[in-house]
């Protein structure tokens, strides 16, 4: 398998409070990695350290062996999609427009190929009939869907997402996590941040688990879902309810 | 009462013959405070220290002072420097200064208030600072700006009377010369005031207008 992804080394410090320590992970192509690990504990900031929304202070990134630069990284966030935890649809444009804006006018597509696009991708995420809608007409569930698609229409060989469900009403989660099953099976290479363990468990192929601004174990799910190696990982589970057996 | 319409119908046309002057003086300085605003705000927010501080600087300025007092200083005062404009330009460039600081104050509270994650998702995309700006942040601040904006463009519709002092014959200078020619002074204000009323009503109108047709769910607390 081909390396898609690399992180080396990322260190984050907020004054003199390091946030990340020298985290360092791979993803293969067509892989999908879950972070998981307590709240305040860098994830989010990995990810936003990995597309360089929060530059890192140390550490490199590779996407398909190219390093990110302060030159490049327009170029490179175009195959490098994120996915915020609220969405952050833009708000002035209706759906259709969210997504097609990124082809049209970052890709440069003409406007048929792009609305061809759009289409086809909120027809993945099944919202074609929702299109003409502004974001704040949307339920929560909609909203992601949509900004998975919005994603999915930059043709990204990563797509990185920040709690993709966090801000979501409990019965609103169901939907976004099918669509990143669905997108998981399909191939797409994925880091996912995010306490999903039913995601985790059927469509992750490892779980990291992340304390302290560590990587403090890495392994496949079955593993750390029912033998994790670290009794911080075990504890963490415990504490989510989520520790299936000894 | 049809001592008044007899009276207006009278001295009405010539007053009248002032309105394109009126609309001419504040169309231009609406629209130079506009785009100089939109600059002045931009310079305050995403400028470095020195376009943050003399743009902060022309804001106070041009903010604490009377227009009037400004509009004598471009017109009587410059020329001792050797820049001389004729009255109706002076009028122009004292009016649209000083909207400008206006402007660019609501132009700033406008842009602050789009949320972050705007910006942020627009750059995840690829977008460069500037295009997610000019794509995203700016369409969202200038809806949320029209009902300020809207006011502060109906109060310049009316300051564009001041012009009057320096010899621009706008539709206020007209009516003066009319109360002196018939030294019926309290028709003649009476009909000026309706004729701008007629005009800030107006006008009023075309701007709730254009509020209801960009309006987006979301994006600006009130409907349309």
């Amino acid at each position: 398998m081909s390396t898609v992804l690399r992180v080396e080394s990322i260190v984050k410090r907020y004054s003199d409070h390091a946030v990340l320590n020298g985290v360092s992970l791979e993803l293969a192509r067509g892989e999908a990695k879950v972070i998981m690990g307590p709240s305040g504990t860098g994830k989010s900031t990995l990810l936003r350290c990995i597309n360089h929304l929060t530059p890192p202070d140390e550490g490199r990134v590779f996407l398909e062996g190219e390093e990110l630069t302060s030159e490049n990284i327009n170029k490179i966030r175009q195959r490098l999609a994120f996915v915020f935890q609220d969405f952050n649809l833009f708000l002035h444009l209706t759906v259709l427009d969210n997504v097609r804006i990124g082809p049209r006018r970052i890709l440069g597509q003409s406007k048929e190929e792009a609305t061809e696009r759009a289409l086809t991708e909120l027809r993945r995420v099944g919202l074609e009939d929702r299109a003409n809608y502004y974001p704040a007409q949307l339920s929560g569930g909609q909203q992601q869907r949509a900004s998975i698609a919005r994603a999915l229409a930059m043709d990204p060989k990563v797509i990185l997402f920040d709690e993709p469900t966090s801000a979501l009403d409990p019965e609103l989660t169901g939907e976004v996590v099918a669509v990143m099953k669905q997108l998981a099976s399909e191939g797409m290479t994925m880091l996912v941040v995010s306490h999903e363990v039913a995601f985790a468990r059927s469509a992750a192929d490892k779980i990291i688990f992340m304390e302290g601004g560590y990587i403090v174990e890495e392994a496949t799910p079955e593993v750390i879902l029912r033998n994790p190696r670290s009794d911080r990982t075990r504890g963490f589970l415990k504490a989510i309810g989520e520790q299936e057996a000894v | 009462m049809s001592e008044f319409l007899d009276f207006a119908a009278e001295h009405l046309p010539y007053i009248l013959e002032g309105l394109p002057t009126t609309l001419a003086l504040w169309i231009l300085a609406i629209t130079f405070g506009f785009f100089f605003g939109l600059l002045l705000a931009w310079c305050r927010i995403y400028g470095g220290r020195l376009a943050y501080s003399l743009a902060t600087v022309y804001v106070e300025i041009f903010r604490g002072t009377p227009m009037l007092v400004q509009m004598f200083f471009i017109y009587l005062g410059l020329p001792e420097i050797g820049i001389v404009f004729d009255p109706f330009t002076a009028a122009v460039v004292a009016i649209g200064l000083n909207t400008s600081a206006y402007q660019a104050e609501y132009f700033r509270g406008a842009l602050l208030s789009v949320p972050s994650g705007q910006m942020a998702a627009a750059q995840a995309m690829g977008m460069s600072r500037m295009q997610a700006l000019i794509q995203i942040v700016l369409p969202q601040a200038l809806r949320r700006v029209l009902p300020q904006w809207s006011n502060e463009a109906i109060l310049e519709l009316k300051f564009t009377s001041i012009a009057f002092a320096i010899g621009v014959t706008e539709i206020t200078a007209r009516a003066e010369k009319i109360g002196y020619q018939t030294f019926e002074f309290f028709n003649t204000f009476v009909l000026v005031a309706l004729v701008y009323l007629v005009l800030t009503a107006t006008v009023a109108e075309l701007l709730a207008w254009l509020e209801r047709k960009t309006y987006v769910p979301g994006v600006t607390a009130r409907a349309g």
